[in-house]
């Protein structure tokens, strides 16, 4: 299960109960996680991380550093219950205050919520597009959903998040084109036994905090089963041309695509994407279950590699 | 004069000082209850973050030996 708390800080006691009574279900050692912490009277004292502040002439790569180092240092959260609910149909500004609010409470997080910090912290940025990249990944018989905030500066690729993966985060921005990125995210999940099935490339974000628009999470939509390899890289480059050009809702014509008719990818919207009613919060890591997996993997008491 | 000329009307006194005190007494409480949260958010974290940690070494093993 995943939950979330929608409750606000401090957690409520029902939602704080319910993480306890989590960890004693699934750590070995049950309960007594829950009877050594709480109400421990030595518990160690954790500094509130600094929002990293930036001269003017720090170039832009070693401030995303910083802000990765700033959101490393927040931790990714294992508890098991996200603290910050995040609706991604929210505009902007509502997601930025809730980023601020990120920052006073300094709390562990996970992946979305760390797409959000990324966006408020790098909004100063202006020379900095960023864009959400959402995927889709198999194991072991589940699907695993993860998202990083892309960015590019200068016609670099990099990106910022926060990941149990290390290799599914930050990527410093070095790469040429957007898909030898996402091509080096493929190949991390590779290496942890992940199949990538899907990648959502979202549009370009505002830096204005207080722009009631809603962010953009799947301008496109490439389904690796249904493409090519050649495909897939076309596709890739063909969003990032997209957002080169910076074209918008209704403001242009997209770039043409090799055959709208198999619907691999999703078209250019005229209007803003369906959004899902529920966040990302109220889905489980494993969301969907399928048959087992042909491929045989150990089996560790049921253990899932999430990323 | 008129003897009611110089009198004021009787205003409704402002939120009493004990009130605010009330408050900001509320405010403090909920402040230490946030941050004994945090202690042992963190200190919960990381138990768990050790614990995904031995588990996927010990998957990352299996792998290894099972050759893939």
């Amino acid at each position: 299960p995943f939950f979330v708390n929608r409750g606000g800080l401090p957690v409520d006691e029902p939602t704080w109960e319910r993480m306890w009574r989590h960890v004693g279900r699934i750590h070995p050692e049950g309960e007594r996680v829950a009877q050594r912490i709480r109400g421990a009277a030595d518990l160690p004292k954790i500094p509130i991380p600094s929002v990293p502040v930036f001269q003017p002439s720090t170039p832009i790569p070693e401030r995303l550093e910083a802000v990765q180092r700033y959101i490393r240092e927040l931790q990714y959260n294992h508890t098991g219950t996200q603290f910050f609910e995040i609706k991604k149909s929210r505009p902007l500004t509502g997601l930025m205050d809730l980023a601020k609010e990120m920052t006073k409470e300094a709390l562990p997080i996970k992946c979305l919520e760390a797409v959000i910090l990324g966006i408020y912290l790098t909004n100063n940025m202006t020379t900095l597009d960023r864009f959400p990249i959402s995927f889709k990944s198999h194991f072991s018989g589940n699907y695993f959903r993860h998202i990083v905030l892309g960015v590019n500066f200068g016609g670099r690729y990099g990106a910022l998040g926060i990941s149990r993966r290390e290799e599914l985060m930050y990527k410093a921005p070095v790469f040429r084109t957007l898909s030898e990125l996402i091509f080096d995210f493929e190949e991390a999940y590779r290496r942890c036994w992940h199949t990538l099935k899907k990648v959502k490339l979202g549009h370009c974000v505002s830096h204005d905090p207080h722009s009631v628009e809603q962010i953009e999470w799947k301008r496109s939509i490439l389904d690796l089963d249904k493409l090519t390899r050649e495909d897939f890289r076309k596709e890739l480059e063909r969003h990032a041309r997209d957002m080169r050009l910076k074209i918008g809702k209704g403001t242009g014509p997209p770039s043409p695509t090799k055959d709208r008719k198999k619907d691999v990818s999703s078209p250019q919207r005229g209007q803003a994407s369906p959004h899902r009613r529920n966040s990302r919060g109220d889905r489980r890591p494993s969301g969907e279950k399928k048959p087992a997996d042909s491929k045989a993997m150990p089996d560790l008491n049921g253990y899932q590699i999430r990323v | 004069m008129d003897p009611g000329a110089g009198a004021r009307k009787e205003r409704p006194k402002p939120r009493e000082p004990a009130a605010r005190l009330e408050k900001a007494k509320q405010r403090s409480a909920q402040q230490e209850l946030k941050q004994r949260q945090r202690a042992e958010i963190y200190a919960l974290n990381r138990v768990m973050t050790e614990l995904e940690q031995q588990q996927f070494d010990s998957f990352c093993k299996q792998m290894q030996e099972s050759g893939e």
